[in-house]
């Protein structure tokens, strides 16, 4: 009895000195942490909108986004900070667009790609190709902006949160819409569209009457199996559920997802307007 | 020898006789983990020298309060104070340095090096000696994580006192294509191999 109350006062007093200890540490370190923290956020925020007063900040999913004004109370854009999975750990990015969500700069806060392969995520080269990019432009890989060989994980993970960052930016905040695909007036037939994947090119066959998506066929793709099935044939029966190519890809197979549409957009956007002599009927 | 100095007997025989890395081959998740560039290296090598010199002197110091069955636990705790502190610096003051190291500070606390060094030697000897042991044996494991570092930099970067572009210097021009291999995880178990190998013959002709 003695020596079981012994031994519990020995760990408990080593447990409280320890603690008492750290909390000490805690309130000296935490200040300097928070303010460098802060200063490196600004540094950030004026080297992106050198004429920036004021800031307001939002938070959606999770995501943060700060409202730059100048000193007159103009907008002048919007500077995100995102994090997104990246190939070997969380990527934590800033992401500044104007009010036009063209993008204005990125900077890289932390990641944890493969040293001399990911990381190249960080270099001017990578990030200087989505400069001017915006809302309107694709973003998407093999279209407007490049992977690089070798480290297509890090840099298409980069190139897709990117887009997304635009959109919710655009949609939520600036309220811009994308312009929809107009499927009415398009005259009956079956076309086909292709979009270039990593491993090659992933090709489609659409037909379309009556101003409606019937039929959707992938003819062609060189995606990797184990995530292909998840977005095929899920992807093609949503669109053609919904009529529209504005559906939900979160699948686990986001970037087949992502490529089965592109390539239906590129197919539709074949289909020549049908004859005036149709009738409203 | 009549007299013999216990002192630089405990100081040098965690550099040379029983260096953690070339001889004891404890500690090898550091040693492997953040050797890529020479200042992270050397950075571990430092703050796990801090971890054990404190720990030595506490636990030498605990010693005869602490009961045998309790231990364990006690030194663990003691250890992970340390750390936690010495995380909480790093992050304050090098952070750029806290960010290369990432989950290695933590993993300090489990280090074989710094609970072998307790178990085998604070907990038995005084604490002014165990003072000493802990500074030999940090400067050993730094020793031997800087120079692991300084040959994997080198090779797989072609730089020293990388990885920041201001402070690194090429050492081979621009045109330099270094060999990436030394730069990843496997680089590391060869380049290791290599320093054991190196290391076993200089230590073997100099009969130690």
């Amino acid at each position: 009895m003695h020596n079981i109350l012994r031994l519990s006062v020995t760990l408990a007093a080593v447990a409280i000195i320890s603690a008492a200890l750290l909390t000490g540490m805690h309130n000296i370190t935490e200040p300097v942490i928070r303010e460098k923290e802060q200063r490196e956020y600004l540094e950030a925020l004026e080297r992106f909108f050198p004429d920036i007063n004021e800031y307001e900040t939002r938070e959606i999913e999770g995501d943060q986004f700060d409202l730059v004004y100048d000193q007159d109370g103009e907008k002048l854009g919007i500077m995100a900070t995102v994090k997104t999975q990246g190939y070997e750990g969380t990527i934590t990015y800033n992401l500044a667009v104007d009010t036009d969500t063209e993008i204005i700069g990125i900077r890289v806060i932390s990641h944890s790609e493969t040293p001399g392969i990911g990381d190249v995520i960080t270099t001017d080269d990578f990030q200087e190709q989505f400069i001017g990019k915006s809302f309107e432009d694709p973003i998407q890989e093999g279209e407007d902006v490049d992977a690089v060989s070798g480290a297509t994980m890090s840099t298409g993970s980069m190139i897709n949160s990117i887009r997304r960052t635009v959109i919710t930016i655009g949609e939520n905040i600036l309220d811009m819409e994308r312009k929809a695909f107009a499927l009415e007036g398009l005259a009956d037939g079956v076309y086909r569209g292709s979009v270039e994947g990593t491993y090659g090119p992933l090709t489609v066959e659409v037909e379309l009457s009556d101003g409606r998506i019937q039929n959707i066929e992938v003819i062609e793709h060189n995606e990797t199996e184990a995530y292909f099935v998840d977005a095929y044939p899920e992807i093609p029966e949503k669109i053609i559920e919904e009529q529209s190519l504005e559906v939900d890809v979160q699948t686990g197979a986001t970037l087949s997802a992502e490529r089965i549409i592109t390539a239906v957009i590129n197919a539709l956007e074949d289909a020549p307007e049908s004859g005036s002599g149709g009738g409203d009927n | 020898m009549a007299e013999h100095n216990p002192y630089v007997d405990d100081l040098s025989r965690g550099i040379i006789r029983e260096n953690p890395v070339f001889r004891l081959l404890l500690g090898m998740c550091p040693v492997l983990g953040v050797t890529a560039y020479f200042i992270n290296g050397l950075g571990m090598g430092l703050a796990t020298t801090a971890v054990v010199i404190a720990s030595n002197v506490v636990i030498a110091s605990l010693k005869n309060y602490i009961p045998a069955q309790v231990r364990i636990p006690c030194f663990i705790v003691v250890i992970a104070t340390f750390v936690t502190m010495v995380e909480m610096v790093l992050q304050a003051f090098q952070p750029a340095l806290y960010e290369a190291l990432g989950v290695f500070v933590p993993l300090i606390v489990v280090n074989c090096v710094i609970l072998g060094r307790a178990e085998a030697f604070a907990s038995k000897k005084p604490v002014l000696r165990s003072l000493v042991d802990g500074v030999g044996v940090g400067i050993g494991f730094t020793l031997a994580l800087g120079i692991l570092a300084l040959v994997r930099e080198v090779a797989g970067q072609g730089t020293i006192m990388g990885p920041d572009p201001e402070s690194a210097i090429l050492l081979f021009g621009e045109g330099f294509e270094p060999m990436g291999l030394f730069g990843q995880p496997p680089g590391a178990f060869i380049a290791l191999g290599l320093l054991l190998g190196l290391a076993n013959v200089l230590f073997k002709k100099l009969n130690i």
